[in-house]
């Protein structure tokens, strides 16, 4: 473990920038996530076939071809767009952190589509059609019936889908953001202790994704509170 | 009377479900031929007390003699008393994945060791039996409740069980399809099987029980013949159950 | 900026020389991950201690880590001892194609394990009941009740599984396999086209998952005969 010394404040920023990604991505997935629940659930058409063209693609393409289309092909496509304004420019660099934060927003927020439709559809539409009997206002039921009940339901997969998405930051070591993968290959060269330092690296995923699991599971319990005791 | 020895004694039986205590010093004893409704409110303990007769559940004191095999924790006795004891479950219980056919030959097979053909004529006879001769080839989900039930009993029946128990075997069923099913249990009573029944069907517990015994809070309040029963019931709390059983 | 159609479709078959790979990576792995799957769960379920926990052990690691970072671990990872580098496996160890099916087939391992064991936890109890009050023994009812309403029941997210499998090898290509993404990205490093030719692959990758979904649809249908049918 002696080699390890030295390497810890590596590690740790890593860890931090894969944790920022996480953060960042989720965000987006679940903007992303909302709005196709939304187009899924319209009755527009277009609207419905675009989002369904939308889970369809990248529900079935590799994390890693994703990835990099984003990556390169932004590039490319900013490229372009800059060279016909200047033609002297050679090459625009996209920022790797933010094609990773926007591919695996695009790839987790196809799963969060279905799952929040699902939500939608789930709540059982008695309740609905008693708290519009009761007088309350459409807005009043989804903000306090719809809600409450979506979230409940959504949240064994959502749970899963933020375990996927903490997971698939490891990819963007491949288009060379410094994290952690990153930091475990550069002390691999200089320690040439390669089973070490990638240990270290599964062993911080281990310990996010289980702080992960442990949340969930603490506001499962709390979502479902009122349903323990009476069976 | 001639001492046979009775074919289901329990002495004494005690039954915890971790603190609670679901059956208290349960004492019966049943004859060969003896047709026994049990009936008393909803957690009484009725299903507890007949499933540990086949040890579906297990009893924590006292003793339980099945055929003359005390049930221990010896799996050679429990194999012995699941031998001679068929039962019926309140919510079928058949194998959806198997046809009807199969349902009924599976254990004549495995258990019984019994060869394909003649598991199969065995499964025909008592599908005749319960008048479902014609649906041997659909799968339970394809056969209306009181059908599915039949097909359980005859499950059961193929075994040639000394001793019948069913656990509330009309309580699932639609109004229109109890008849059938207590018309099966019916001629199975006049060909002289052993039964115990839990059921809140009275009319049938009238006309073919010999004893009829009454749960209330795990113990077994009282336990008589049905026109006694029915007329003279001893205990307050048999009243008030009578009566609200019969007063609708 | 061009988009050129016909480099897509000329470059698909290129794209196909990966293919066998793809597959081979693919079927190996989920053959090897099947059987490791099914030991588990009868550890898992054994009720014993001693086996129950290295099956939840395992199951928690290599479903808390990102499959990449166990490619790596193995592949470049385990070459840091010395037993090793001298024992009877090296000559698969330092292939880089045997460590990917070794990463994978693990992952599945744990993943489809769980997904098994879903199956077994959700068929009916009344079922097994009336099978022990026949006198059925508790093996044979594992066999013939329990086992075939499970894979039934499993199938689903079984299939889904598969997907994800077909998916993750694609990693392969970040330690110098030329699966379809591994030549897909040589392609790309040749002609500097990435969106024809990574959008190329990533429709191959689709019609995998398509045809894994349609397969493991008609089979489900095959075996739902019973809860289907009509009266
Ligand atoms: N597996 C079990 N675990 C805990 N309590 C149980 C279990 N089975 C039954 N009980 C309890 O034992 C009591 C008797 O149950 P049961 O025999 O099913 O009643 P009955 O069949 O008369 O309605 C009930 O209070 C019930 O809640
Ligand atoms: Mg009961």
């Amino acid at each position: 473990m002696s080699a390890l010394a030295g390497w810890g404040d590596d590690y740790f920023w890593g860890a931090m920038v894969i944790l920022r990604l996480f953060a960042v991505s989720l965000i987006i997935a679940v903007i992303i996530g909302l709005i196709g629940a939304a187009m899924k659930l319209s009755g527009n058409r277009l609207a419905q076939t675009i989002a369904n063209a939308y889970t369809v693609i990248f529900r079935g393409t590799p994390e890693l071809l994703v990835l990099l289309i984003v990556y390169f092909g932004a590039a490319v496509t900013l490229t372009a767009i800059v060279q016909s304004f200047d033609a002297n420019v050679k090459f625009i660099d996209i920022p790797p952190f933010w094609a990773g934060a926007f591919a695996i927003a695009l790839i987790v927020g196809a799963y969060m589509t279905e799952t929040f439709r699902g939500a939608f559809l789930g709540v059982d539409s008695g309740h609905v059609e008693a708290a519009r009997a009761l007088g309350l206002s459409n807005f009043q039921t989804f903000v306090y019936v719809r809600i409450p009940q979506m979230w409940r339901l959504a949240l064994p997969n959502f749970g899963n889908h933020m375990l996927s998405l903490m997971k698939d930051t490891a990819l963007i070591s491949v288009i060379g953001v410094e994290e952690i993968v990153f930091v475990a290959e550069m002390a691999t060269t200089v320690t040439n202790k390669p089973f070490t330092m990638y240990i270290v690296v599964a062993f911080i995923y281990l310990c996010i994704t289980t702080v992960i699991t442990l949340a969930v599971m603490l506001l499962e319990k709390y979502a479902n509170k009122h349903l323990v005791g009476g069976k | 009377m001639s001492e046979e020895k009775p074919i289901i004694v329990l002495e004494n039986v005690c039954k915890y479900f971790g603190n609670f205590k679901a059956l208290t010093d349960v004492n019966l004893t049943v004859q060969k031929g003896a047709r026994i409704v049990v009936c008393g409110p909803s957690g009484s303990g009725k299903s507890t007390m007949i499933r540990c007769i086949n040890r579906l559940e297990e009893h924590d004191s006292g003793r339980i003699i099945v055929a003359g095999n005390e049930l221990t924790d010896a799996v050679k006795n429990i194999d012995a008393v699941r031998r001679e004891v068929g039962m019926v479950f309140q919510s079928f219980n058949l194998f959806p994945h198997l046809k009807v056919v199969d349902n009924l030959t599976l254990a004549l097979k495995l258990v019984r060791k019994v060869g394909k053909p003649e598991a199969r004529e065995i499964a025909t006879r008592y599908l005749e039996r319960v008048h479902i001769p014609d649906q041997a080839d659909k799968y339970p989900s394809q056969l209306s409740g009181g059908q599915q039930q039949r097909v359980a009993i005859a499950r059961a029946l193929c075994m040639n069980p000394e001793v019948m128990l069913f656990d509330e075997p009309t309580s699932a069923l639609d109004p229109e399809m109890i008849s059938e099913v207590l018309d099966v249990m019916t001629e199975l009573a006049e060909e002289g099987m052993t039964m115990i029944c839990v059921t809140h069907e009275m009319g049938f517990a009238r006309s073919v029980a010999d004893q009829i015994a009454f749960m209330d809070a795990g113990e077994i309040v009282e336990i008589a013949p049905p026109s006694e029963f029915f007329q003279n019931p001893r205990s307050e709390r048999t009243k008030l159950f009578l009566s609200q059983i019969l007063s609708h | 900026m061009i988009f050129e159609f016909g480099l897509i479709f000329g470059s698909i078959p290129k794209m196909l020389t990966g293919l066998g790979l793809t597959l081979q990576l693919l079927l190996l792995s989920s053959f090897i991950g099947l059987v490791l799957a099914v030991i588990t769960l009868l550890m898992r379920i054994s009720g014993r201690w001693f086996l129950v926990a290295p099956a939840v052990v395992y199951i928690y690691i290599f479903r808390g880590t990102p499959i990449l970072v166990q490619i790596f671990v193995i592949y470049y990872g385990l070459p840091q001892f010395e037993f090793i580098r001298e024992g009877v496996f090296w000559p698969f160890l330092r292939e880089p194609f045997w460590c990917c099916i070794l990463a994978l087939s693990l992952n599945a391992g744990a993943y489809v394990s769980e997904i098994l064991r879903g199956g077994v936890l959700g068929v009916d109890k009344g079922a097994q009941e009336a099978a022990s009050a026949l006198g059925i023994s508790k093996t044979q009812s594992f066999i013939y009740i329990t086992t075939p309403i499970a894979i039934r029941l499993s199938l689903p997210a079984y299939s889904n599984d598969i997907i994800s499998m077909t998916k993750a090898t694609a990693l392969a290509s970040t330690v110098t396999l030329l699966d379809m993404t591994g030549v897909a990205r040589t392609i790309v490093a040749q002609t500097f086209a990435p969106y024809e030719i990574f959008i190329s692959a990533a429709i191959i990758y689709m019609v995998i998952a398509w045809m894994v979904q349609k397969g493991f649809g008609m089979l489900e249908r095959r075996m739902s005969r019973y809860i289907k049918a009509t009266r």
